[in-house]
């Protein structure tokens, strides 16, 4: 085989997929068409090809039915219950946590100085926190690498 | 598209859904988490599928996968790849029914890398167009003929080695 015929032998490997998807334009249809007819080797991986995208196109990957979606679908129970969970732990350590801070400002006997002290220490420390979420939020929805396996 | 017509449309796309978010994630009960979460995504909010964008089949499709990638995210699969993703949950009559073909099928499919297994089964199994897979998995649309030809060359492949 001529380094031309290779070539071209390689331009057309790629096109067989689109061809038998159906995929490419006239010319490059004409193309695959006229290579085929001169190429045993490319005929027979579109052969080839072809069954295994038939065989692929009727093969069960999925057991469920459409009653099962429709059923899932239906079934709104897990998302309500988490979504009044989620509302009832937040709200309640928001609750809890604005006691504390009341109590601790309004009510003990610390003198102001400690009271301004640990106030401080407590504000940095949530100003972190929440610095360190709101980046891994952002990484998180643009992280370009996610897709990586490693 | 109303609510109601949504929720027709997203039942007949649940089997192919699930099928992808199999080849994802490697477990059926994950995959049926993913379809559910995408499900109760798409419904909670409907009005952000913009018909005028293109038909629903990818959209949802590229949700499933999206969520797909969330569930990896947060939980590396451990095991053997090859028997994640062989289905054992199939009753002895489903796995009968199944038959040869779709076990050697399921199994050389579990060889290949992810991204081939996604793009194989996004065309050959859901049979979307190489615009609707770019949009999907989100490349560009010029490279997805390349990308499902050296996929199928590898199952292909895999095929054959198995037959020997």
């Amino acid at each position: 085989m001529t380094s031309e015929k290779r070539k071209n032998n390689g331009h057309v490997a790629e096109l067989l997929s689109g061809y038998v998807d159906g995929e490419l334009t006239q010319q490059q249809q004409q193309r695959v068409d006229v290579h085929c007819a001169d190429c045993g080797q490319c005929r027979n991986d579109l052969v080839e090809l072809s069954a295994l995208r038939d065989n692929i196109g009727k093969a069960g990957f999925s057991g469920f039915n459409q009653d099962v979606w429709r059923e899932m679908m239906n079934d709104t129970t897990v998302n309500t219950t988490r979504g009044i969970g989620w509302l009832l732990l937040i709200g309640g350590v928001l609750i809890a946590m604005g006691i504390g801070v009341v109590g601790f400002l309004f009510g003990s006997s610390t003198g102001i100085g400690e009271k301004l002290l640990v106030s401080v220490i407590y504000g940095g420390l949530a100003l972190l926190f929440f610095s360190v979420l709101r980046q891994r939020l952002i990484e998180r929805k643009t992280d370009k690498y996610k897709d990586v396996e490693i | 598209m109303n609510t109601s017509q949504m929720k027709q449309e997203l039942i007949t796309l649940g089997g192919g859904a699930h099928a992808l978010a199999f080849q994802i994630l490697g477990n059926p009960d994950d995959a049926s988490d993913a379809v559910q979460d995408s499900f109760a995504k798409v419904l909670g909010k409907p009005d952000t599928y913009d018909i005028d964008k293109g038909p629903l089949k990818p959209w949802f499709l590229r949700v499933v996968r999206n969520r797909c990638l969330d569930l990896l995210r947060r939980r590396r699969p451990v095991g053997d790849p090859v028997e994640r993703l062989v289905d054992k949950s199939a009753t002895p009559e489903q796995a009968a029914e199944i038959g040869d073909r779709d076990r050697a099928l399921k199994e050389a499919l579990a060889s290949i890398s992810s991204e081939q297994r996604q793009i194989v089964i996004l065309r050959d199994y859901l049979d979307l167009s190489y615009a609707e897979i770019a949009d999907v998995i989100e490349v560009a649309p010029g490279t997805v003929m390349s990308r499902l030809h050296r996929a199928r060359l590898a199952l292909r492949e895999v095929l054959k080695s198995h037959d020997q």
